[in-house]
This record gives C-alpha cells, sequence and structure tokens, in this order.
C-alpha cells in the first residue's frame, strides 16, 4: 500500500498508484473481466428494458407530438396522459392508427409485455400468448410464456432492474453500517470495540433468513426496497469484523502517528488515512456480498416472500414453476440467469481479492 | 480455562437475552395471530367475539409483547418452552419429533461433505496449475455459486418428471410414501430413496465451498519456509503434503467445522420447504407462517445457542489444534 503519501499532496511520481496497480493485475484475469463484463451487460439491460421488451413505443408520434409511453414501465406517472384520456388501455399498436392515421412509433426490439400476457391480433397477425405446458420456448416467446401467458423474457428484462439493485443497495447499505462500526471499534478500542463487538456477534446469531422472513410479515405491504433494506440491515457482520481488523492493524501504524502528531482529528485519520488503506480487502467481502444478496432475494421471492406482482423478480418466475414441474422452461431460464449473476459476482470478488493482496501477489512472482 | 468458561458463558446469556426479546417482539408484532392464522378466512370457522377474547385470554395474546416475554423468559428458566398453539403439543415434543429427519438429512450431508472436500482439497493442491486441477477447479467454482433452490427445482424436473416411469425416477418430495406399518428394510430403502435429491443439494454447495477452502489454506502453507526444508531433506511429495502442510491447514478448518454445527441441526429452511421434508427448516418456516409464536421462540433460542456453542468450540478445539494459542 504504497499511495499514502498521495494522500495530501499528490506529487507527479512515476510510480503506478495502488489502484492502478490493482486494476493492471486485475485486467490480466480473463474470467474476471468476463465477468465484469457481464455485469455490464445486465445494466444495459436494466437501463433500456422498456426499449428491450415491451408493448408500449419507445418514441411516438401522435396528434402532432412526440412521446415517449414505454417510461411508464419505469413509473406508471410517467407514461403520458393523453393516451390514458383517449382510452388506450395499454394497447398501443391498433389505437395508434385508429386514432391519428399520421402516427408513427418506434417499437420495442420484442414485442411482449412483462406484465400480462399479449392477446391475439394486439400486433397485427400475430397469434394469442399461449398459456400453461403450452406456453413452450417458441419463435415469438423464446423462453416461453408462465401460467397464465405472461411471456418469460420479457419478465426477465425487466427483472434485471431487481435484481442489480438488490445487489447495489443492500450491499451499500450492509458496507456503510459494517464500515461504520468496524471503523468505531477497531480505531477507538476499549468500551466502543466491546459495545460493537458484542453487537457485530448479536446480528451474526440471529438466522438470516428467519429474521428477514419475520420482518417482511410485519410490514403490511413489503416492497423491493423493504427487502433490500432488510437484506442490508442482517447482512453486515462479516464486513464490520473484517473493518475492524483492518483499522486495529492501521490504527498504530507510522503513517496514523504521523498524523495525529500534525493535529488531525480523529474522524480525519480515519476517514482520510485510515479508511483508503483498508478499503481493498473490505471490497472483497461486499463483492461477495452483492453475490448473496441476490441469492436472498431470488430465494425469497422463490418462497412467496419476494416484491409483491407486478414487479418482476427472477425468483418469482421460478415460484411459478414449483406449481407445474413441467414447465421446464420456468426453472432453467431464470434459473442460469441468477446462477450467471451470482457467478459474475463471485468471480469479481476473487479477481479483487487476488488484485489488492499483497501476499497472494508474492506468490504469484 | 474456568474463568474464560464462565466470561464466554456470561456473554452468551446476555446475546442470547437480546436476541429472544427481539425475535419475541418482532414475532408478536406481526399482523395476526395464531387464532386468525389457524383458522383462516372462512367465515363458517369464526370464533365468535366471546370465545375469541376465551382463547386470547388463555393464551396470554392479550397481554402486551413485554409481559409475553417475561412470562416465557421464566418458563424457559424453569425449562419449559411451552405448548404450541397451532399443533397443541408441547415445543420440545415437536422439536424431537423433527431433529431426526434434519440430521437424516444434513448428517448424510456433512460426513458426504468432509470425506469428499478433503481429498478434494489436497488433490487439488497436489496438482495445482494443471490442466486437471483448473477444469475440476473451475467446475467446482461453478456449482459454488450455482442456487441450491434451482439445483433442486432442475433435480426435481429432470428425476421426477423427464425421467418418469423409467428405473432413475426418484420421488418429487416428502420422507416416504409408505405407512409406518411398512416392513424396516422397505421404509428403509424407500427413505433413502426420498433422501438422494435433498442430500445432494445440501452437500454440493458446501463441497464446493470447502475443498475451494482447504485448497487456498494449503497453498498459503505451501509456500512456507519449512515446507521448502522438508522437501530440501529429502521427504517425498505426499509426506510433505500430509505430515508437514495438512496438519497446518487444520486450524482454519476446525473454524469452519465449529460454525457448520447449527446448520446441522437447524436444518435448511428451503431445501426442507422444497422438498417438504418433515424437519427443523421447514417447522420453522410453518411456524411463522402460522405466528406460531412458542414454536417460533423454541426454534430460536436453539438455533441462537448452537451458533454460541458452535463459536464456542471453533475457539476451544482451536486451542487443541494449536498449542501456540491459549484461550486467554
Amino acid at each position: 500500500m504504497n499511495d499514502v503519501s498521495r494522500e495530501d499532496s499528490p506529487p507527479p511520481s512515476p510510480a503506478r498508484g495502488f489502484w492502478a496497480e490493482a486494476w493492471r493485475r486485475y485486467r490480466r484475469r480473463p474470467l474476471a473481466m468476463a465477468a465484469v463484463a457481464f455485469v455490464v451487460f445486465l445494466l444495459v439491460v436494466a437501463v433500456f428494458a422498456p426499449a428491450i421488451a415491451g408493448t408500449k413505443p419507445v418514441l411516438c408520434r401522435y396528434k402532432g407530438r412526440i412521446y415517449a409511453p414505454c417510461l411508464g414501465y419505469f413509473d406508471r406517472r410517467l407514461e403520458p396522459a393523453v393516451f390514458a384520456k383517449d382510452r388506450f388501455r395499454g394497447t398501443y399498436p391498433k389505437n395508434l392508427k385508429e386514432k391519428d392515421p399520421d402516427s408513427w412509433a418506434i417499437w420495442p426490439l420484442f414485442f411482449q409485455d412483462p406484465y400480462r400476457t399479449v392477446r391475439a391480433d394486439e400486433w397485427p397477425g400475430r397469434p394469442e400468448n399461449p398459456a400453461r405446458d403450452e406456453g413452450r420456448p417458441s419463435r415469438l416467446n423464446p423462453f416461453g410464456t408462465d401460467q397464465s401467458g405472461v411471456d418469460v423474457l420479457a419478465k426477465m428484462v425487466h427483472g434485471t432492474t431487481v435484481a442489480l439493485l438488490v445487489g447495489f443497495v443492500s450491499m451499500g447499505i450492509a458496507g456503510t453500517i459494517g464500515i461504520v462500526i468496524g471503523a468505531l471499534g477497531g480505531y477507538f478500542g476499549g468500551w466502543v470495540d466491546m459495545v460493537t463487538s458484542r453487537l457485530t456477534e448479536i446480528v451474526m446469531c440471529i438466522p438470516g433468513l428467519v429474521l428477514i422472513l419475520a420482518i417482511i410479515a410485519i410490514l403490511e405491504k413489503p416492497t423491493i426496497w423493504h427487502t433490500m433494506a432488510i437484506i442490508g440491515a442482517t447482512g453486515w457482520p462479516g464486513i464490520a469484523r473484517l473493518t475492524r481488523g483492518e483499522f486495529l492493524r492501521l490504527r498504530s501504524s507510522e503513517f496514523v502517528m504521523a498524523a495525529r502528531a500534525a493535529g488531525a482529528s480523529p474522524l480525519r485519520i480515519m476517514l482520510r488515512h485510515i479508511l483508503p488503506n483498508a478499503l481493498a480487502p473490505v471490497l472483497v467481502p461486499i463483492t461477495f456480498g452483492i453475490a448473496s444478496a441476490i441469492l436472498v432475494e431470488s430465494s425469497l421471492s422463490f418462497l412467496g416472500f419476494g416484491p409483491p406482482p407486478p414487479t418482476a423478480s427472477w425468483g418469482s418466475v421460478l415460484n411459478d414453476a414449483r406449481s407445474n414441474h413441467a414447465m421446464w422452461w420456468l426453472v432453467f431460464f431464470p434459473g442460469m440467469a441468477i446462477f450467471l449473476t451470482v457467478l459474475a459476482y463471485n468471480l469479481i470478488g476473487e479477481g479483487l481479492q487476488e488484485a489488492t493482496d499483497p501476499r497472494l501477489r508474492e506468490a504469484r512472482k | 480455562m474456568a474463568t474464560y468458561l464462565l466470561r464466554r458463558a456470561i456473554f452468551g446469556v446476555g446475546t442470547l437475552l437480546v436476541i429472544t426479546c427481539f425475535v419475541y417482539g418482532l414475532a408478536r408484532n406481526m399482523p395476526g395471530t395464531p387464532l386468525t392464522a389457524q383458522l383462516g378466512e372462512d367465515p363458517s370457522r369464526k370464533l365468535n367475539p366471546e370465545d375469541q377474547e376465551r382463547m386470547r385470554r388463555i393464551y396470554g395474546l392479550d397481554k402486551p409483547w413485554y409481559t409475553g416475554y417475561a412470562q416465557w423468559l421464566g418458563n424457559v428458566v424453569r425449562g419449559d418452552l411451552g405448548r404450541s398453539i397451532a399443533r397443541k403439543q408441547p415445543v420440545t415434543t415437536l422439536i424431537r419429533e423433527r431433529v431426526g429427519p434434519t440430521l437424516l438429512i444434513s448428517g448424510t450431508a456433512f460426513l458426504l461433505i468432509w470425506l469428499l472436500a478433503i481429498p478434494l482439497g489436497l488433490y487439488a493442491s497436489a496438482r495445482s496449475g494443471t490442466a486437471d486441477e483448473r477444469a475440476s477447479s473451475l467446475l467446482l467454482y461453478a456449482l459454488y455459486s450455482f442456487p441450491t433452490f434451482v439445483a433442486a427445482l432442475f433435480l426435481q424436473v429432470i428425476f421426477s418428471v423427464w425421467l418418469r416411469g423409467t428405473a432413475w425416477e426418484l420421488p418429487l418430495f416428502g420422507m416416504t410414501d409408505l405407512p409406518p406399518d411398512a416392513p424396516a428394510l422397505a421404509r428403509f430403502a424407500d427413505i433413502a430413496r426420498h433422501m438422494i435429491l435433498p442430500v445432494t443439494c445440501q452437500t454440493y454447495v458446501s463441497l464446493a465451498y470447502d475443498s475451494r477452502f482447504i485448497k487456498a489454506n494449503m497453498e498459503e502453507v505451501l509456500r512456507q519456509d519449512y515446507i521448502r526444508t522438508a522437501r530440501a531433506k529429502g521427504a517425498g511429495p505426499w509426506r510433505v503434503l500430509f505430515r508437514h502442510a495438512f496438519r497446518n491447514t487444520l486450524i482454519p478448518l476446525v473454524t469452519l467445522l465449529g460454525l457448520s454445527l447449527p446448520g446441522l441441526i437447524g436444518g435448511s429452511i428451503i431445501i426442507e420447504q422444497i422438498f417438504t421434508w418433515p424437519g427443523m427448516g421447514r417447522l420453522f418456516f410453518e411456524s411463522i407462517r402460522e405466528r406460531d409464536y412458542p414454536t417460533i421462540m423454541g426454534l430460536t433460542l436453539m438455533f441462537s445457542v448452537l451458533t454460541l456453542l458452535g463459536q464456542l468450540l471453533a475457539d476451544l478445539l482451536y486451542c487443541v489444534v494449536d498449542p501456540r494459542v491459549s484461550v486467554e
């Protein structure tokens, strides 16, 4: 960790910084890079979900004005009011032509809706979505359809947002709590350490899934945000322990003593001097935590404790498969999506570990 | 030693108090009571208000939760975990009934994991860097990331739906299809057949994790100077691996062993739920659904005690394996 000198006055030194060096090492691992590419791919899918799969035009011109009805998939309020007023009732292709012959529209790549089945002739010449056992993968429904005829690919494209958000939001919360508690305990020691360590131990002892199930049961209307908050609020002990260890190790180091001698306040020492040096080892469990948060969320949805419909989640597609095992496509596609995402985060975590852990680095030489 | 154990015990009791109080408060604040959860929405089965009030008084539901918790705690100190409201049985009886099936799955899985993980981990560290080691490590890594419930569904689709009618067909769920008075041998075979899928699911993730863990620890040890010394004095590769290296990786392994204790008896909620296996995990899930406070509390207490004991066991074993470490 040779970037300590950069802290206050960055000298124009030819030596690469710690993170640049870590990135150079990380890049050498093809699997870890593939994992990053996969997460970026998921991000793109999540951001452009309404343009990839949907039944609302990405852009359309209607009665002389340009609208973007597809934004309604992000939030209902973003759907232009004019279409509700003109009684479109969610079916755009026919209504656009009937009510304004001069209209034009750019459609999503894939005309299927994540929340409802597509009816016959909704898109000129297209048959109705098959339902139940009939819904095996076909040209119009590459991943098949579920019990009520809703397209699985569309559901999964729109469920990507949940999968990504769960990982980032819940680990953002867990990381913040864990780092704060671990930093306080490790830096101050004494009774502060005593209190924070006991707290960490207690949270570790509570069976996680049970706690989550109980809290979700208490909430009147659990949303995906509640689930994320709860996963975050229970997932921090490991991070706190690691942060505590790092702070304990670094607080007696020379650069911290120098900072203290220079009159820096404890907060400044913790944030500007110790934290940047403790961050690398702490990032690793956070990355693994993202993987496990995605696992927890999808298993909750799978058990039927997920976000209420219409929020699409990969786990809830799997839950549909439990009632009918013959519909293998309800297992295969979301199952593989969860697996690949978890695998990607685990690979990133391992790549980070190998790239930033000096002990592992020496071994490679 | 005695003072150490005493200190751990005091902290342990404190931890247990906080956890049980917290979970009791949570459970009592879930919407609905055992009475409403049991009777459901069916209006013909609704109790009239007086009966309902009487039942609430009998179960102590009319008092605030902290009073209820104090009462529960008082009973626990006297060794009484209370009676399940939904199942009309003492909680200890319920736990005794369910612990067998859970141990059947988790115990078998536990044996399989350790019997396979140690040779696999040693093999991987001995052949480190070769093509076959990389392939097997990659496979194990992928397995480790494979969610159990997805694997369970896959296995159910393959063995219970696609292979239906063949010799390979395996039962979808449950523990046995035979009546309790069937011959013991047939019953044993039937239960074994029902066990295959759940045990597979419970084994593979830990197997992948543990063998990777062993390999990582071995790699760290194999870099030490004393290993070079052992090689230099002419010890054979297997002797170096077992006598010099593996013995020194026992410390982290022992910790892992201690931490797996609660799972061994607590079972897995998800696996038992998917395969409708009548074990502890399923009991936990059902008791939350039924708002069965005494059962929730009994299981929480048991699980927390096991977790604390597991940690203590790990710390004590630590000193046994590594004489340099002392409990103080």
